[in-house]
């Protein structure tokens, strides 16, 4: 009989003697736990995983590139210097890092125990060319797990875009479960771009957690459109005055997707400002979640924070839960969130047909005017195309099956 | 017939236990602590059927499953409560009274210091008032006029005995025995609160009001309230609230059925105010309060009204579930606290038929060292069929040791239904204290006309008695509060 999950899962002993706690099945956050009541980990906890040990020897085709971009590889968390660009350019610097067990949600922890390294970036100047790290996860025959770890250090004044790519190869039951700690030093700058495309089968729950220091400035866009069950927690502590971060994102869901965008924006000190654009679109019997929280603590007066999110429907059958929290404990501050939900409005279906245009190519255009909003915050041009493309790319596969 | 037997052998064994209770002030009470003899009692005293007592115990012993489901999700901070330490059971002593006349002078001279003038309220045109103090009805007024036109309006302990097919078929019917830990206690527990039933097709041509009060000294308040409205009926119900000053903490846990028919409506106010505790968070109120209405009918309507100002800690949640089609559920709400207030208090619109509409209005003012949180949910079913929804949370912050927060939950299984929410958070501004100073008021007078215009919007809503009260209320809760 195959071990489960919940009880005796392979890792179970290991972890619990590394990390001195219950093995994670203890630690897997239930349903009642309310950051996860959107997001039930029924489905995965059935499944038993085992180390991920596959082989990959190319970046699968599915993965978009940019030219000119220096490629990081990764398969299932452990760096291929093979697959990868040696030279980065100006400014940053590669090395593989020690992963620590530091404090987190259970999920981090766990990542802690297992990740093999990390990735480790050190943004020491002006780094001119994207980076773009490629997250391959490999299954094999047996539903496999992989803990990739990346850790981005930005020292005062430097510069760094950053683009991700997690994907898998197709027709695998994989569980992904990657850390990403981002540290925005003071007048830095991180552009960090997240594209999460995993197979239908697959398993995915990201954790980011970015800190960013006076002056420093984070613009994070993260795109979701597939897996049977995704999370993408990010969350972001303002720690210096002035700190600016831009967090945005979007989704389109179709099949019986799961998305999940879980986001913390913690004002920690004053005068910084924050800003949340989230989209999403779901089609099928999808569900789509966002749950937002801004925290401004006793002291972080002047705070700017803002967020918005906004999803539409394509058909009946999907669902969206959607819950952004405010949680202020300073009075001079200016904190907005909006929330909405809707179908396509019939008006502008018929404004587009007027014009000759038919229904579908009106719904696609529709579509992906509703994720522009979100898309367009992009600041880098080259991402911008390649996020706007991969929507595209993904209403066409939605076209076609209809 | 063993249950029969069982019952009526407990009752007279609590009967015993009259001799022990604290009859010296006027009241009669239950023994400290809750068990199964206490719900016996209760029910024995009310003299109720075997029904309502099987159906209190059935709540009983589910309350006693529910040891480790105290809601602990909202954001409230208080000491645990221990339940074995409370009375259950309070009642003024009372002989069956013909008119006002026969009412203890003391009691009236209560209402009267709290500015309820009963005697009064009997001159004053449209205000019929059905008085609970400690838990017990003491008088109905109006009742003979309400009742040629077939208002049924009357404490429910008269309820259970006079109409108790409605009582059978409606209690527990919106918020059944099982739904949450502190409704539960109150279905076992509950003394007594008000019934309404309004008739086919009639518009109850004035504002019905219960006055609660809490004046045993560590008596948890039970109030359980069901109104109906028939097809086609209108019905407008207040409720206001106040308490002396304690230094314990009292606990309150009421519930409120409303059921509303097709096309009918009920409109229900509250203002509640009751002691919230010293500057240094003493004493006060528990108000643990579950109150939903259900939009049975098509086209039908509930409009919930609140104005919190009073308790050491709100937990409340006034809800709507839409089940008509083209149901409408609305939520007005001005919640304020001060000093070492904690309010978490919102409401719940589900949306199940087509074509309903929801409106939330929530405005939360927080001072001193307070917190105020809404946390509200919507949600629309999958056969909601352009269902609509809007919600506005605006918070408020005097100072900078309070804190405002929004939690709301937006659950959306239909694509032809549209949900809005907006939510801000801002202070009073420098510059629209010092125009309302440079004009000759002062700075408290300032702060409570800025926040009742920051109010406005809910209210309005408010019937015009409770308007003025709820504007004077808001001014008063907020002294202290700058400077």
């Amino acid at each position: 009989m195959k071990p489960s999950l919940i009880t005796d899962h392979p890792f179970g002993e290991a972890y619990a003697k590394r990390l001195g706690v219950s093995p994670w099945g203890g630690n897997l956050p239930g349903p009642k736990v309310e950051e996860w009541r959107f997001t039930p980990l029924r489905s995965l906890a059935k499944i038993a995983f085992a180390p991920a040990t596959a082989k990959v020897d190319a970046i699968p085709n599915n993965v978009p590139l940019i030219a000119g971009a220096a490629r990081l590889v990764l398969v299932n968390g452990t760096y291929r210097k093979d697959l990868s660009t040696v030279d980065l350019g100006k400014g940053v610097e590669v090395y593989q890092g020690k992963v620590s067990a530091k404090q987190g949600s259970s999920l981090v922890a766990l990542n802690a125990a297992y990740a093999p390294q990390s990735l480790a970036l050190h943004v020491t100047g002006v780094a001119k060319k994207v980076i773009h790290i490629i997250s391959i996860s490999a299954a094999g025959s047996e539903p496999a797990v992989a803990h990739p770890r990346i850790n981005v250090t930005a020292e005062n004044g430097s510069s760094v875009t950053l683009l991700e790519s997690h994907v898998g190869l197709p027709g695998q039951t994989y569980f992904s479960n990657p850390v990403a700690s981002i540290a925005v030093g003071e007048g830095a700058t991180v552009r960090r771009y997240v594209s999460v495309d995993e197979d239908s089968e697959a398993f995915h729950l990201a954790t980011s957690l970015v800190n960013v220091a006076a002056g420093g400035i984070f613009e994070g866009f993260h795109l979701g459109l597939g897996g049977a069950l995704v999370r993408q927690e990010i969350r972001v502590a303002l720690t210096g005055e002035n700190a600016k971060v831009h967090l945005n994102g979007a989704y389109a869901l179709g099949g019986a997707s799961h998305h999940d965008f879980t986001t913390v924006m913690d004002h920690q000190v004053p005068n910084c400002a924050s800003s949340q654009v989230f989209k999403g679109v779901v089609d099928g019997e999808s569900h789509g979640v966002y749950q937002g929280r801004i925290h401004v603590a006793r002291d972080a007066q002047k705070t700017d924070a803002r967020q918005v999110h906004k999803a539409l429907f394509l058909s009946r059958g999907p669902q969206i839960d959607c819950k952004p929290e405010l949680e202020i404990y300073a009075d001079d501050v200016q904190c907005a969130h909006g929330a909405a939900t809707g179908e396509i409005d019939a008006n502008h279906l018929f404004y587009l047909a007027a014009r000759g245009i038919d229904p579908e190519t009106a719904r696609s255009l529709l579509v992906e005017g509703f994720l522009a909003d979100a898309v367009n915050e992009i600041n880098t041009e080259t991402v911008r195309d390649l996020f706007g493309s991969a929507i595209s790319a993904w209403l066409k596969k939605r076209e076609v099956r209809a | 017939m063993a249950v029969t037997r069982e019952t009526a052998a407990a009752v007279r064994d609590v009967e015993q236990y009259k001799y022990g209770f604290v009859t010296d002030i006027e009241s009669d009470m239950a023994p400290k602590g809750l068990n199964e003899d206490i719900v016996r009692f209760i029910s024995a005293k009310k003299n109720e059927p075997e029904w309502m007592l099987e159906w209190r115990l059935k709540a009983y012993r589910h309350w006693l499953t529910l040891a480790d489901e105290e809601p602990t999700w909202a954001k409230l901070h208080f000491p645990k409560i221990n339940y074995q330490d409370s009375y259950y059971y309070a009642a003024p002593k009372r002989e069956k009274l013909a008119s006002l006349d026969e009412v203890d002078p003391k009691l009236l001279e209560t209402y009267k210091k709290l500015g309820i003038p009963l005697l009064e309220q009997q001159m004053l045109a449209g205000v019929a008032v059905d008085a609970v103090f400690d838990s017990v009805s003491v008088a109905t007024t109006y009742k003979k006029k309400l009742e040629e036109m077939g208002v049924i309006f009357m404490p429910i302990s008269e309820a259970v005995h006079k109409h108790p097919e409605l009582v059978k078929k409606y209690l527990g019917s919106v918020v059944p025995y099982t739904d949450n830990f502190y409704a539960t206690l109150n279905c076992a527990v509950f003394t007594d609160g008000s019934f309404v039933y309004i008739p086919k097709g009639l518009r109850c041509p004035m504002e019905l009001s219960t006055y609660f009060r809490i004046n045993e000294k560590n008596t948890g308040q039970f109030e359980r309230t069901l109104i109906i409205a028939d097809a086609g009926s209108y019905v407008s119900y207040l409720e206001g609230c106040t308490a002396p000053q304690r230094d314990e903490n009292q606990l309150h846990a009421a519930v409120v059925e409303l059921i509303a028919l097709d096309d009918a409506e009920i409109k229900y106010s509250t203002v509640q105010n009751w002691y919230p505790g010293d500057a240094d968070g003493k004493g006060g109120i528990f108000n643990f309060v579950t109150k939903r209405g259900a939009c049975r009918g098509k086209n039908s309507k509930i409009m919930w009204t609140q104005v919190e100002t009073g308790s050491a800690i709100t937990w409340k949640y006034p809800s709507c579930i839409l089940q008509g089609d083209n149901s409408v559920g609305e939520f007005y709400s001005v919640a304020i606290t001060n000093n070492r207030q904690q309010a978490d208090t919102g409401t719940k619109m589900i949306h199940l038929g087509k074509g309903t509409r929801s409106k939330i209005v929530s405005k939360g003012i927080s001072a001193g060292y307070a917190d105020n949180t809404y946390r509200g949910l919507v949600r629309i079913g999958a056969k909601a069929d352009g269902a609509r929804n809007y919600t506005q949370c605006d918070s408020l912050l005097i100072g900078d040791k309070c804190g405002a927060h929004t939690v709301p939950y937006i659950e959306t299984r239909n694509p032809s239904a549209v949900t809005e929410h907006e939510a801000t958070t801002s202070k009073i501004s420098d510059d629209q204290l010092f125009y309302c100073m440079q004009r000759g008021m002062n700075q408290e007078e300032a702060v409570s006309l800025i926040v009742n215009g920051f109010c406005k919007e809910v209210l309005q809503t408010l019937p015009m008695e409770f308007a003025v009260e709820a504007q004077k209320l808001v001014g008063i809760s907020l002294e202290g509060s700058v400077g």
